[in-house]
């Protein structure tokens, strides 16, 4: 009993990283239509950043993450005005091309930069662990949950309430009845990009606390983030935060209850999407940004 | 004086294919037009030409006065350009209020917002009761109102509406047509593009009829409504061989 609990707790935190991990993809294809094959390098620079942050400045990654949520939105904004923008009417071929070409000159700017070692941005207080009854709970999980679930809440609030997030939702709804209501398409696409880009550089900042950062870090990520978004209906983010938990728990379990589990949980994590999809064949949440 | 707006030989169509050749039409201040036609004869492009979803390939777009052609659509809603476009095209996955808000999305609508939401829901009351629900799954009727409401919204100098009473029920009809008048008295310029002949001849000043893409005919709602080539344009038989 103690252990199923201790998995669930472990399955949570872990499931609120692959959130924000996969929300950041899930707003842009929603928006702007296009799968990101870069996002998970988004996430393996903004775990430079914190490894950056963190040895030359000797800041904390988690003081470093606003500055770098806002280096990874003009980031974003200026890769899709400089290049992604050209492709928006291209064939889906072209811009996963593209995409997956920008992921490539990002690797290896990695590896220029910080060369293929294995790096760790890890703060001592993040290895710490409190014990609530019969449960361990490692604080750098725990940060990461929290964090992700505020940046996951704020977004959310933002698309829901403000004037230019029911513009952004417009826009993935019906892109022609928005220009009607007087909103600028182009605008709107440049902004959900850099956000989403945005979302993957936070989401790396705190993936620092705890997994080691390579320069290739990125195409197992973006992996489990394209799986959890398609399983989650494309472009809901509802549908992403719901299917981000199934994955964690599904991995945890996997691990923990099948003899030599942890060399399958990637493995039995993609037989249950693929078993789920073979029932809800538009994911959990088949809409545009339903919210 | 000169015209609210003003097509004058405009050439439109999608990718290789014309649709509109020399197209000339005016809208007055306070005028109600309609435009009329059977399917396919270039209605609904006409709207998106003014709209600005779709650039003519040649031809002048007067709106008060100033070419436009070259204005994107986002900005014509701005100048005071208003579309409820064919197929309602409402945000589904958006409650009624939200579609509504996002009508007065533009500045000069944004700061004017409590009043148009007043007047809107006065316009179609339905709309009141429907707040909360999501656009998606209303009737084609209330969706039909809330795209009229929407364009609304926005504060417009020039509204248009295309075909509205498509697919509704003939009691829906005339709530909606009701709501159309309304708003023509209250000044409102308005370009309204019909199958719905009967409907659209009785609220109008005047009216074109659109054969292929041109202008086939045009004269006052009384002279249409009499007019054998109106008749012709949409039973598809020929004024001649008419018994």
């Amino acid at each position: 009993m103690t252990n199923l609990l201790q998995l669930l707790i472990d399955a949570l935190l872990m499931g609120g990283l692959y959130a924000l991990m996969s929300v950041g993809l899930s707003l842009g294809f929603g928006v702007v239509r296009i799968i990101n094959f870069a996002h998970g390098e988004f996430v393996m620079l903004g775990a430079y950043g914190a490894y950056w942050a963190l040895t030359l400045l000797h800041v904390d990654p988690l003081l470093a993450l606003p500055f770098l949520i806002v280096l990874g939105y003009l980031g974003g904004w200026l890769l899709f005005r400089g290049v992604v923008a050209w492709v928006l009417k291209a064939p889906a071929l072209n811009q996963i091309l593209l995409t997956f070409g920008i992921a490539l000159v990002l690797q290896h700017i990695a590896v220029v930069l910080w060369t293929g070692d294995v790096r760790s941005a890890m703060p001592e207080y993040a290895l710490s662990t409190t014990i609530i009854g019969d449960v361990f709970v490692v604080h750098g999980r725990l940060i990461a949950f929290l964090v992700a679930g505020t940046l996951i809440a704020a977004l959310t609030t933002w698309l829901r309430y403000s004037e230019t997030g029911r513009a952004v939702r417009a826009v993935a709804q019906n892109h022609d009845a928005a220009i009607l209501m007087g909103i600028n398409p182009g605008r709107i696409y440049a902004l959900a990009f850099a956000m989403s880009t945005a979302l993957g550089i936070a989401s790396g900042a705190i993936v620092s606390f705890l997994i080691n950062i390579t320069p290739f870090m990125g195409f197992s990520i973006l992996l489990k983030a394209v799986a959890i978004v398609i399983l989650g209906g494309l472009g809901s983010i509802a549908g992403t935060v719901i299917s981000a938990f199934i994955l964690a728990i599904a991995e945890t379990m996997v691990a923990y209850y099948v003899p030599e589990g942890a060399g399958w949980t990637e493995g039995v994590a993609f037989a249950v999407i693929v078993g789920i999809l073979l029932v809800r064949p538009r994911g959990i949440i088949g809409s545009a940004l339903a919210t | 004086m000169t015209p609210l707006l003003s097509l004058s030989n405009i050439r439109a169509g999608y990718g290789a294919s014309l649709v509109l050749h020399d197209l000339s039409i005016e809208v007055g201040e306070g005028e109600v037009v309609c435009l009329l036609g059977a399917n396919g004869a270039g209605k609904t492009t006409t709207t998106c030409v003014i709209a600005g979803l779709v650039r003519p390939w040649s031809g002048e777009i007067r709106f008060a006065g100033e070419s436009i052609a070259e204005v994107p659509g986002h900005r014509r809603v701005s100048l005071g350009i208003a579309l409820s476009p064919e197929g309602r095209q409402v945000f589904p996955e958006m409650t009624v209020h939200e579609n509504l808000l996002l009508g007065s999305y533009a500045p000069h609508a944004r700061r004017d917002r409590t009043r148009a939401m007043d007047q809107v829901l006065a316009l179609f009351p339905r709309l009141e009761e429907r707040l909360r629900q999501k656009a998606g799954l209303m009737s084609g009727g209330e969706q039909q109102m809330l795209a009229i409401g929407r364009a609304i919204m926005s504060r417009p100098r020039l509204l248009m509406l295309d075909e509205p009473s498509l697919g509704l029920a003939p009691r829906i009809v005339m709530d909606v047509y009701a709501a159309v008048a309304e708003t023509a008295r209250a000044g409102i310029s308005i370009l309204l593009v019909e199958q719905n002949t009967e409907a659209a001849l009785a609220v109008a000043d005047r009216g074109y009829v659109l054969a292929n893409g041109t202008i086939a005919a045009s004269g006052s709602a009384a002279e249409l409504r009499g007019s054998a080539l109106v008749r012709s344009a949409f039973l598809g038989i020929q004024a001649e061989s008419a018994p």
